[in-house]
Order: C-alpha cells, then structure tokens, then sequence
C-alpha cells in the first residue's frame, strides 16, 4: 500500500488559489465521497482550513496520485496546469512527516498555535465516520495526535502569547487565575478600548464598565460589548470594585497620577489591581508599578512580551522538530513492517507445510508412541520452526529502505518459492515468542 | 529498611527538579510514584516501629521528625493529587529529604516514660505535627507566590510563570493552610497545656519544667502569636499576597526553629 499527500497550503500558494480549493465551503462529505467515486484510493481523509487543503490517501501503487490530482483540479474547476504550479505531492515518509508537522502545529502560519490539532482531529473523524480510513490512515493520524501532543507537552513551542491582547490575558490569568468573576474598567471609548472589551468579553469577562469623558461615547462603545457605563467624575469609585483597569483613552496627559492609584488601593484594602495601559501617550504614571499589589503594564511591555515569546517558540522549533522525527521514524518503520507481513505469512505457512509433511511421513514410526509423547514431538517441531524463523523475521521487519525490503521479500520468495506455498491458518508473526537461545518449554534448564 | 524512604524521598526530590526543568509529563508521574513509594515505605517502617515498641513512635525529637516528614508528604501528595498541579513539588520534596534524613541516620527511638502514657499527649504530638504540616505547605506556598510576584511585578517573566499556578491561587491555598495550621496549633497547645497541668506534680523533671519559661512552649505560643496575627492581618488590614507569604515564611522558619534546635539543645521540658 503506498501513502501520498497532495495538496496546497499557505507557503505555497496565494489566498486567492487557496480561496478556490477550499473543500471545507461545502464541507468535506461531498469531497470524500466524490474521491471515493473515482475509486483511485483506498483510503482517504480530506484536511481543509483556511491555510490549507490537503487530501492524505492510501492506494495499490503511485499511479493513484494523478488520480487525486484530477479529482483536486476537477472538483474545483480550476485548471490543473494553474494548480500544479503551486501543489506538492509528497509520498511515504514526507508524506507522514508533513502531516505530523501539520498536527505539531510547526507548519501554521503562527508556529505552534494549537487550533490546527483539533482541525486535523475534526478532519480525520469525519473520513473515519464514512469508513474512508482503514489500518493505514489510522495508524498515521493517530501516530499524528501522539506527535501533536508531545510537541505541546514536551517542548514550550505552544507557550506565551504572540498578541498583545493574548499577552494581556494570559497575564490577568496569572495574577487571578480565572477571568470568570473579575471586574474591568476600562477608560475611555476608542477602538482599542472597544477592542480589549471584546478580547475580555470572549474570554469569559461578564462584569466591565466604561468610564469615557464623552459620555454618549462611552455608552457607544458599551453597546458594542454590553457593558455598563459610569461617568467620568465616577471613575475612581468604579475603580475601587475594578481588578483589571484597562486604560485607553487617548489623553495627551497622564490620567491616573501614582497618588490616586495609591488612595484607590489604600480603599480597596490592597486587593490586587491589574492595569493595562494601552494608551500613547501613556494613561498611568509609570510610578504607579512601585505599589504593592499594583501590576502595571503598558503597550511595550505587552510587545516585549510578545517578542520574548516568539524568540522561545523559534528556539523550540529543534525539540519539535526532533520529535516529529522521531515519530516519522517509528511510524516508517511500521509501515515498512506492513510490507512485508505478506512474505513473512507466506514464510511461515511454507516451513509450516514442511513440519507437518515430515509429521505424516513419519507417521507409520511415530505411531506407537503414547499420547503425551506424540504431543510433546508436535510441540517441539513447531518450536524449532519458530526458532528458525525468529530472526530472519525480525531482521526483515526492521530494514528501514523500501527498495531494500523489496529485494529481501523477492530474495525470500525465490529462494523458498513461496508463490507455490499452500495457504493455510498460521498466527500473526508478531506473536512469536521471545525466548532465551537453547531454552525450550519443558526443558530441564 | 529505614533509608528505604529517605532513598525514594531523595529519588522523587531528583525526579521533581527534572520535571520542573523540562516539564514531561512522564518524569512527573515518575516522581508523584517514587513520593508514593517513600510515604508507603516509611508507613510501613512506622507501622513496624510501633509494633515493635508498642505505642505509636511520637516519644523524641528524631520521632517527631519522622512522623512530621510522613504527614506532611501525606499532606503534600493529596494536594497534588487533588489539583493535578505538581510544580510545588520540588519546593516540598527536598523539605522531606532534608527532614527525613534526621531519623534515618538515627531513629531515635526511646522507651515511653509513665509520663507520656496519657491520651493527651498523642492528641497534642498529633495536632502539633498536622500544625506543623500546614505551615511547611504554607510556606512553600508562600516562597512561590513571592517567586512569581517578583517575575510579574518586574516584567521579567521566566521560569516560575511558566511553571506555577496564578497568584490568586497561590494566596488563597496559602490563607487556607494558615488557616488549618492555627486550628490545628490552637487545639496542639490547649490539650498540651491542659496535660501539663495534670502532670505537673509527676516525678519526672521534664514534666515540672513544662512552663512559659521553657523556650520549646515559648516559642510555641509565639509561633501561635505570628500566625493569629497573619489571620487578623488578612482578614482586617487587608495583608494578603506578599505579605501574607513573608509572614508564612517567616512563621515556618521560627518553627522549624523550635522543632530542631531548641527541640534538640534548649528545652528542658520537651526532651524525651
């Protein structure tokens, strides 16, 4: 069976390509069962977000690839010359590789965010509901969902917020924990204000007020994210409910001078108060950071943070890509295994018909053995089949080159003429078991 | 068999600054294990030692160690396990290494004087060392919201904001520990107080010299002083945060100084 990934995605094609293929639009139903239709694939799942539209497929040989290409340029009527230039095919190992970058995230166009892990789950469970998947897709996109969440868990790649207003949040939610029952404040009514509200809003905030100089602005902006307004002159008792205050009003002066913070926090018994001065020039005096129990942070903070975060998302970039390496690696080598079960089935069933031929020709001699004894020569000859079997077994499931396992399969074939070899009942080769050299069940030793 | 729980207790200290270095997952089920198989083994080492000498090991210094090492890693495992948070957890296990290794080089063990055999003394030894316990959580709780406080304050954020719970958390687990730490001290020094009092014409000199003016009961009563106002200041004056962790810190540390030093050096009364 080979595995091929054909698609396109942000790195190499425009938005107005990528808007055109998107098989998400109509959802990815119509697409799976308009590829299965063609009947080029075996199994299949069709991966669509607004970065990408990949389809992964299984098929009996390479050939299957122009076939899904057809389907891609075909399906969204646009010309396959024009769609060539910009897809990429990739097979076996890229092929896995690419889809566990994908789940790892390492291939959003924000490296490391963590939506693309779920979109690759959604994508899978929808091929997987139809019955377009079977043993290899769903070894692969499981394999992919270990990469992903070993790539959030052991490496800091999905770590720190890289915008301003994630930096705000997460902040808040180190300084509270959850945003659920906290109270804003926010002063004044412009686009940032109104933006931050709406940021808040959809983090869970329930409770914020907004304080404007203009009061029909401020009411403005509260309809816009359902807020209370208070006055102006009543913002230093909003203040002492507050426990984020977000400023933004656009003032050419300072509008909280160190002094009122430190009569509000002397009122509010030093309950923490976050700011965020989001204002240029600066809302807060940059002294109201020395008391205690205050946390100040203006814009640049807040980009320096998003800076910091991305620098240490780049320096992870190695681990993660270490990790999906690792998970290409052992997900190849499974692959390649289930290449040659066949041979090895047919390995197996020839010495089987062997034992059992020599078993019956001796069977005038044998005859007049007791029971247990007869059973005891059936136990052993099948042991010492599978002792001899053992090794070339696991050394030929442990060559990691196609062509390689190839030659082995066809050397083993000739050599053993297996295309001749009766078929038969014979155990999975995995369960053969493992034991000391020399040491049979039953042995003295 | 009793460096069994100081090896794992070592062990789980190593597996928890692993964990807390690189966060895996699975180094930190490593270290929760290797806690679980320190506190099992010094159950089992305790369990021994009270067959042995039939009555629970509370009689001494070195025994009181023991037993306050094996509460508070009990204490320590349920929170951890209870909130599914384990950064604390290479704070408390070196606390555990440090302390467990006092009873593991010598247990210490002595016979329990006729003094001793009241039902009183176990429920003070037992609701001093739960007191303990809460106040060593406390301070850890306390050092880390201080840890992290300076990080945020600063807006330097590094290791400890990537690590630890928020602040709000932190204070809050901090007041609760307080909290049943002083439970747990008030009602440790009212039964000793009142089990002073029954033994006070006994023969044995330690139980006359149980008095104010023995340092061991002294420094209790302002262990008890420190964190009565640490509760008044939270509540009344507003002292939560870092002020309530420097005051947990500084709690613990005059704990810890009447449970080794004087415990072992200066007391007259609580020598057994």
């Amino acid at each position: 069976m080979r595995l091929f990934a054909v698609g396109v995605s942000h790195r190499t094609t425009p938005i107005e390509l990528r808007e055109r293929v998107d098989f998400a639009r109509a959802g990815v139903a119509p697409a799976l069962a308009g590829l299965a239709a063609r009947n080029v694939v075996r199994e299949m799942v069709v991966l669509s977000t607004c970065n990408r539209a990949e389809i992964y497929a299984a098929a009996d040989s390479d050939d299957a690839v122009e076939g899904v290409v057809a389907f891609f340029s075909e399906y969204h009527q646009v010309e396959a010359a024009q769609l060539c230039e910009h897809l990429c095919i990739r097979h076996g190992a890229d092929a896995a590789r690419h889809l566990f970058r994908v789940a790892a995230g390492l291939d959003s166009l924000v490296v490391g965010e963590p939506q693309i892990l779920g979109q690759v789950k959604t994508a899978y469970a929808a091929a997987g509901d139809a019955h377009y998947t079977g043993s290899l897709l769903n070894r692969l996109f499981h394999t992919a969902f270990a990469a992903g969440k070993r790539v959030r868990s052991e490496t800091g790649l999905g770590e720190g917020a890289i915008s301003v207003s994630y930096a705000a949040i997460a902040l808040a939610r180190k300084i509270f924990g959850e945003l659920k029952g906290l109270r804003v404040v926010v002063l004044g009514s412009g686009e940032m204000a109104k933006l931050t509200g709406v940021h808040l809003r959809a983090q869970g905030v329930e409770n914020i007020t907004i304080a404007s100089r203009t009061r029909s602005a401020a009411e403005r902006a509260a309809a816009h994210i359902q807020a209370q307004v208070v006055d102006w002159a009543g913002r230093d008792e909003a203040m002492l409910r507050a426990d984020i205050l977000v400023t933004a009003t656009g003032a050419p002066e300072v509008v909280l001078t160190r002094g009122q913070v430190a009569r509000v926090m002397r009122a509010r018994r030093e309950r923490p108060l976050f700011i965020i001065d989001i204002a240029v020039p600066r809302d807060v005096d940059a002294g109201a950071a020395n008391i205690e129990q205050v946390f100040l942070y203006n814009i640049d903070d807040l980009q320096g943070i998003v800076h910091d975060n991305l620098a240490r998302r780049t320096a992870e970039l190695a681990l993660a890509d270490a990790i999906v390496e690792e998970e290409t690696h052992r997900f190849v080598s499974w692959m390649q295994s289930r290449d040659v079960i066949p041979t090895v089935v047919a390995l197996r069933q020839r010495f089987e018909a062997i034992r059992r031929a020599e078993l019956s020709r001796l069977n005038h001699k044998l005859s007049g053995l007791p029971p247990e004894a007869l059973a005891q020569v059936d136990h052993v000859t099948k042991l010492i089949v599978e002792k001899l079997l053992l090794t070339p077994t696991e050394q030929l499931k442990a060559v990691s080159d196609d062509g390689l396992a190839a030659s082995y399969s066809d050397a083993l074939n000739r050599l053993f003429s297996l295309e001749d070899a009766p078929a038969g009942p014979v155990e999975e080769p995995q369960s053969l078991p493992r034991r000391r050299a020399g040491s049979l069940p039953g042995d003295p030793s | 068999m009793r460096l069994l729980p100081l090896l794992f207790y070592s062990a789980a200290a190593a597996a928890y600054g692993a964990h807390f270095a690189w966060r895996n997952v699975r180094v930190g089920r490593l270290a929760t294990a290797l806690l679980g198989g320190g506190l099992l083994s010094h159950t089992f080492l305790i369990g021994m030692q009270t067959v042995q000498a039939g009555h629970a090991p509370l009689v001494g210094t070195t025994a009181a160690v023991s037993a306050f090492v094996w509460v508070l890693g009990l204490a320590y495992l349920y929170i951890e396990l209870s909130s599914d948070e384990r950064s604390m957890g290479v704070f408390v296990a070196p606390l555990l290494v440090a302390l467990g290794a006092i009873p593991a080089l010598d247990p210490g063990l002595t016979a329990r004087p006729a003094v001793l055999q009241s039902p009183l003394f176990t429920i003070h030894v037992v609701s001093m060392l739960f007191a303990y316990a809460s106040f060593a959580l406390a301070c850890v709780l306390g050092i880390t919201y201080v840890l992290l406080f300076k990080e945020i304050k600063e807006k330097d954020l590094g290791v400890f904001y990537a690590r630890l719970p928020s602040l709000g958390v932190l204070d809050v687990m901090n007041g609760r520990a307080v909290a049943v730490g002083w439970i747990f001290l008030t009602v440790g020094i009212v039964i000793g107080g009142i089990w002073a009092a029954q033994v006070q014409h006994s023969p044995d000199p330690r139980a006359q010299a149980m008095s104010i003016a023995d340092p061991k009961i002294l420094i209790a009563l302002v262990c008890w002083g420190v964190y009565s106002f640490a509760l008044y200041a939270r509540r009344a004056i507003g002292w939560s945060g870092r002020r309530a962790a420097w005051m947990s810190a500084i709690g613990f540390a005059i704990v810890l100084l009447n449970f080794l030093p004087v415990g072992y050096f200066l007391t007259k009364s609580h020598n057994f």
